[in-house]
């Protein structure tokens, strides 16, 4: 058992050695995909210019600058690149290679994206920190919320991951699954509280926005992260974010489970 | 005999393909019913293969040899039938069965792009638990073999194509792999770097005894590498032995040739005449007339440049797969 359990060790070592490498390689184009992560950065400059009045809801000017910031950190933290990748080798037949190795192609998918966060991290948090010393607003995250924070990003990375190869794994049956991972992208922008504060829907839809799938992956810990969930409210949330992480991450392994089965080994 | 390393039986799999006539009208009525058409890949494939021998899948495009090939290698589930390679089924994919094959595909590129091809092998060689003594000393023995001491070390994207191909099938070797599955190994290769990835596995299979199965749309791979050849077409296999053999059965006749002062006068008595053109003769001739058709050949006036051949392999080929005549086996 043992043995196994090092084994494994050793497999993740590598494969984080080599996407580590493959992620420096291609240092120049994470730092595209950064930039075009900057929306809620977009956000911010529109909502602190409308609260320059007065507080909206209860979000004063500050309010807005740490709560954005946050969700354009953490959500470098929990990004995900997988429906891209998978839905490209299903189709190329590039899952080819994936599937002879005896390791499971999901864990180094996985582990890949895993790998280029930390690098993704690095060319955010310049940025982040810019945006905080120019616009004031900096809210430090209590060191007991802090353990929370880090359950919470880990649950919201693995709940994107799962919702990524769900979907990257139609592409098994259809040729248009990327499309509709556009469909899922369009709805996460303004559902997930990267454009807005999901507390500040009109009562009654907040209540439907903040249980679904899009704040459990960023709006929750940006909330978490600015001290804004606490108590029963962190607890809350951190139990939705556990059971979207079961729901998608079933469907994501029956999906793969009979695409490959289905699969038919693109290529001559 | 020992027991087979390669048992198939009864294989089929059908494919079905969206079908959809051209135009704007039949894509609009598509998007409401898709009709789907069933394609017979691979139909009722039955052979077995001895630990170390070298088969060749032979057969045109479409014929159904990659099928065949990824059904073994265990890439895709067959639709029917059974497949056991080296004691396992091949689509269950367990990492007992994934360590003793590998498959080298000519048309796709399998080490990572951007990072040496030393950092593929490394990988390989934890993914694949492979022992690191047994490590060093396969990586010093198929560097040396294919000559990639300095090209391992450069970025795969800058290396050619014949260089990435010896490093593709380091990577394939380095686990030690009880088959090679080969899907057309030297495609878009030059004439050279033909020759030397063929003689590499060749001597390959000899010093490892590996199960070597190849698929290639070049003749000359399958006839240099592969005592015994599986013909495939449509899906079937139409033939099943040693390239001598199948061109006996496919052009039985030997053909003869020679040069001579004055040549005789009716030579269609002797076989059919393939050219007759100044001093120059050449027949095809019944396998068992040979010496006889020799030998009043060599009696010509001034005979010189006499030849027996067999047919030529594209000529072969062309007969087998040429439709109206690949009924003549099987």
């Amino acid at each position: 058992m043992s043995e196994r359990a090092g084994q494994l060790g050793r497999v993740i070592a590598a494969v984080w050695r080599i996407s580590l490498a493959e992620a420096i390689a291609y240092r120049v184009s994470m730092l595209m995909w950064v930039l075009t992560t900057t929306f809620p950065l977009v956000s911010l400059a529109l909502w602190s210019g409308l609260a320059a009045g007065g507080p909206i809801g209860d979000y004063a000017r500050p309010d807005f600058v740490a709560y954005f910031v946050a969700a354009f950190l953490l959500r470098q933290f929990t990004a995900s690149w997988v429906v891209w990748e998978l839905s490209g080798q299903i189709r190329d037949g590039g899952l080819n290679t994936l599937l002879m190795r005896p390791m499971s192609p999901m864990l180094y998918h996985a582990i890949q994206n895993l790998a280029a966060l930390p690098i993704r991290c690095a060319l955010a948090l310049p940025i982040g920190v810019v945006v905080l010393v120019l616009a004031g607003g900096l809210v430090w995250p209590s060191p007991g919320s802090l353990a929370l924070l880090g359950l919470s990003l880990a649950l919201a990375w693995l709940l994107n991951l799962a919702v990524h190869v769900a979907i990257g794994c139609l592409a098994f049956w259809v040729t248009e699954s990327t499309a509709l991972f556009e469909v899922w992208l369009g709805l996460y922008l303004v559902l997930s509280g990267a454009s807005v504060p999901t507390s500040l829907y009109p009562a009654g839809l907040a209540e439907v926005v903040r249980a679904l799938p899009f704040h459990a992956s960023l709006g929750f810990p940006v909330e978490l992260a600015i001290g804004r969930a606490t108590g029963a409210a962190a607890t809350h949330g951190l139990l939705l974010q556990a059971l979207w992480v079961a729901a998608f991450g079933s469907l994501a392994a029956v999906l793969w489970r009979r695409g490959v089965r289905a699969y038919e080994g693109v290529g001559t | 005999m020992t027991a087979a390393m390669v048992r198939v039986e009864g294989l089929c799999k059908r494919f079905s393909v969206p079908r959809r006539e051209a135009g704007l009208r039949a894509a609009l009525r598509a998007l409401v019913r898709r009709e789907y058409r069933v394609v017979e890949a691979v139909r009722d494939l039955e052979f077995s293969l001895a630990p170390g021998e070298r088969v060749g899948f032979l057969g045109p495009n479409g014929a159904g040899k990659t099928t065949t090939l990824k059904m073994l290698a265990g890439l895709i589930v067959p639709s029917a039938g059974q497949v056991e390679v080296a004691g396992f089924t091949p689509s269950e994919r367990r990492p007992e069965f994934l360590r003793r094959v590998s498959l080298v595909m000519g048309q796709k590129r399998q080490l990572s792009w951007d990072l040496p091809a030393i950092d593929n092998f490394e990988f390989n060689r934890v993914v694949y638990e492979i022992d690191p003594a047994h490590y060093k000393r396969r990586l010093e023995e198929l560097t040396a073999l294919l000559d990639v001491g300095e090209v391992m070390r450069r970025p795969v994207r800058q290396l050619s194509l014949g260089e990435r191909m010896k490093c593709e099938l380091v990577a394939a070797l380095l686990h030690g792999p009880q088959v090679l599955f080969l899907d057309e190994p030297t495609i878009g290769l030059d004439v050279s770097m033909q020759l030397g990835i063929r003689e590499f596995i060749r001597r390959y299979n000899a010093e490892h005894g590996a199960t070597v199965i190849l698929t290639s749309h070049y003749m000359e791979d399958v006839a240099a590498l592969c005592p015994r050849i599986l013909v495939i077409d449509g899906g079937r296999l139409r033939f099943d032995g040693s390239i001598e053999a199948l061109r006996r059965q496919i052009r039985p006749l030997r053909r003869v040739s020679v040069r001579a002062a004055a040549l005789p006068d009716d030579p269609t008595a002797m076989g059919r005449v393939v050219l007759r053109e100044g001093g120059r003769l050449v027949l095809d001739v019944a396998p068992e007339r040979v010496p006889e058709v020799v030998g009043a050949l060599v009696a010509l006036p001034e005979a010189q440049d006499l030849a027996v051949q067999d047919a030529p392999l594209e000529e072969v080929m062309r007969a087998l797969f040429g439709r109206e005549e690949a009924a003549e086996i099987g």
